[in-house]
């Protein structure tokens, strides 16, 4: 089966890309300036605790072994521990990652579902008004700074308003409530995604809509839509059934390689919102030099990137039978 | 009556340089379960006649005169949701280059099917997939392949699915766009031949569009020339394919191959077809013409009926008849 050579190569492909980040952290780890040892080590920590990481970690031994160490470490899962908690690194992150998927996985499957349907209205309607509003609509959302918009939604939809919650993912009186069910828990998360949602939402729709705008007019004048006008197929459905599915493969791709640019939207959208996830806690583990949390936070990133990326892949040859056989 | 009329018809395709008038003035008739073939290189307008008939022409392209009448209607003047209506189930067509005329990513018989349901609300999808399959035995397809994509399909297999999907909803006329040029020689004669036996038990009559005359003249009863967005000649396939009357004619034959005649030089015809936004005065092949005198600047040939069924324009021919 074709399907199975296709996703073979793609995991080989997938595995050597995490390989190459792995070593590059690495190496950009140990050569930034300073001491590694310093910045491996919390300076509060007893001397014994100290020594006892450096050899943990093997920051005595020449760098290939370090390298060693560290790919094994990666593979047992053991990430050291973070200055600022005094916990494990992998804890720490564990909680914070089911919040960002969280997030990301909505706002970008409705920016990407709304970008295809709008830019399939567009494109079918192009030279038209709305065509022409669409287009500058997407161009504007999508160059809009990011934390500018993110302040603005919150001045006045939670301040102003008060329709939102400002800041944080729930609100204690009802997680703490035991006789919160679990829908109400729920709705409660719902209700705080709502403006990070809409922020991101904003910023990548507009790119998706494009996207799928000029492969659809690029579709429109394939030699198949003609045979389907000419069988006397609905307009609608000419435009639906025939020229939209193959229109919207780009945008799946494209959904694919912007994941990687949204998470770096979404250490900004995190923080502003104080929205607890892993990329508020990388520019927190950055900014207070806490080295173990920030290493294992990027290669967590890009482990999530790499993945959503073979979910992509396989969601693309399900799409098109052309991979699929 | 005849199935199909076509009279004085012109078209033209709005450009940055102004109108191209890519048809001009053509007429011609077609009986029913009769076929006919339009021969001529590329842009001499043939296939914007094919299109015009169904109503498909891009969105530059305008009907500038005349009338198409279909089982008597003026086909020109109709809504379009009764052209919609009157696509497939009446006239149908095999698109020039079959390999892109399918869509790559919905399975071959959903794409035949679909023209049933779309032209039938009583027919249930469980009978369309049966009609598919008589369908996919007409053409010769194994129905084991109904329900694969076209990109699984060879080029011949992709071109006879085509042929089925123009039969789906027993159309009385079918337009075929160069429908067998991109095979090879043999695929392309097997495909022509059954093609030609479809044509005659199902009673349809054909539009058959190419630049081949050969292939125009082994499967057509009528042929018509074109040359420049007009016909130049026109009549049986006996007296055009063996008595050829104008010069463009008499170059097409000798600039192809023939299988089966004694083997001399292809004769190129030299030159480039005039442009059609602004044609020149007199007869359009005169630049190119051997035998063209200066006369054919001045006047546009008009027809000159050689026998019953058979008429050419050109100015040599009116001379010979003398004065009208």
């Amino acid at each position: 089966m074709e399907i199975k050579r296709y996703l073979t190569r793609r995991i080989i492909q997938i595995l050597v890309s995490f390989f190459v980040i792995l070593t590059v952290l690495f190496l950009l780890f140990r050569l930034a300036p300073g001491d590694p040892v310093s910045r491996m080590i919390d300076p509060s920590m007893s001397p014994e605790d100290a020594e006892h990481l450096i050899a943990q970690l093997g920051l005595r031994e020449p760098i290939w072994r370090q390298y060693l160490v560290y790919v094994k470490n990666f593979f047992t899962g053991d990430f050291g521990y973070s200055f600022h908690y005094g916990r494990p690194v992998l804890k720490v992150i564990w909680e914070k990652l089911p919040n960002t998927l969280l997030l990301f996985t909505s706002s970008i499957i409705l920016s990407a579902l709304v970008g295809i349907f709008l830019g399939k209205i567009a494109a079918w309607n192009k030279g038209k008004p709305l065509d022409s509003w669409m287009t500058i609509g997407a161009l504007v959302t999508h160059t809009v700074f990011l934390p500018w918009l993110a302040l603005i939604l919150i001045w006045v939809f939670a301040y102003k308003l008060g329709w939102f919650p400002i800041t944080g993912i729930i609100s204690e009186e009802i997680w703490l409530d035991p006789d919160a069910g679990a829908l109400a828990k729920a709705l409660d998360v719902g209700h705080h995604m709502v403006l990070p949602m809409a922020t991101l939402f904003c910023i990548h729709f507009g790119s998706y809509l494009l996207i799928m705008r000029s492969s659809m007019l690029e579709t429109l004048k394939e030699d198949y839509i003609l045979t389907a006008r000419a069988k006397g197929l609905r307009e609608s459905v000419i435009r639906d059934r025939h020229a939209a599915p193959n229109a919207a493969l780009p945008v799946v791709t494209s959904v694919g390689l912007s994941l990687a640019f949204s998470i770096n939207g979404g250490a900004l959208t995190e923080t502003v919102f104080t929205w607890p996830g892993i990329g508020r806690e990388l520019v927190f583990a950055v900014s207070q030099n806490d080295y173990p949390l920030a290493q294992a936070s990027f290669l967590l990133i890009a482990l999530v990137v790499l993945a959503a990326n073979l979910v992509v892949d396989i969601l693309y040859a399900y799409l098109d039978p052309r991979i699929r056989y | 009556m005849a199935l199909l009329e076509v009279e004085d018809l012109s078209i033209g395709y709005r450009t940055r340089l102004g109108l191209h008038r890519a048809v001009e003035g053509v007429s011609f008739s077609l009986e029913e379960g009769k076929s006919l073939g339009f021969v001529g290189e590329s842009g001499c307008g043939k296939t914007t006649v094919g299109m015009s008939l169904m109503g498909l022409l891009p969105r530059n392209g305008e009907v500038l005169r005349g009338r198409v009448l279909f089982e008597g209607r003026d086909i020109l003047s109709i809504s379009e949701e009764e052209l919609r209506l009157l696509r497939w189930k009446k006239i149908s067509m095999i698109f020039q280059a079959a390999m892109n005329a399918l869509n790559p990513v919905k399975k071959v018989a959903d794409q035949i099917s679909e023209a049933i349901l779309a032209h039938s609300s009583s027919v249930s999808k469980a009978e369309a997939s049966r009609q598919v399959e008589g369908l996919f035995q007409l053409v010769g397809v194994p129905k084991e392949r109904m329900r694969d994509y076209p990109h699984q399909y060879s080029g011949g297999m992709k071109q006879r699915a085509v042929i089925a999907m123009a039969l789906a909803c027993k159309p009385r006329l079918i337009i075929a766009d160069e429908p067998t040029t991109a095979l090879d020689v043999i695929v392309q004669a097997q495909i022509l031949e059954e093609t030609r036996l479809l044509q005659e038990q199902l009673g349809i009559s054909i539009i058959f569009i190419s630049h081949d005359i050969s292939i125009v003249a082994d499967v057509c009863h009528d042929i018509g020339i074109m040359y420049a967005g007009e016909l130049v000649e026109y009549g049986s396939r006996e007296e055009v394919f063996d008595s050829p009357a104008h010069p463009y004619t008499r170059a097409l034959l000798s600039s192809f191959p023939t299988l089966t005649g004694n083997r001399e030089m292809l004769k190129p015809i030299p030159g480039e077809p005039p442009n059609l936004v602004d044609p020149p005065k007199g007869c359009r092949f005169r630049e190119r013409c051997q035998e063209a005198s200066h006369e054919c600047s001045l006047i546009s040939p008009a027809w000159t009926e050689l026998f019953p069924r058979h008429k050419v324009r050109c100015i040599r021919f009116e001379r010979k008849k003398g004065p009208q």
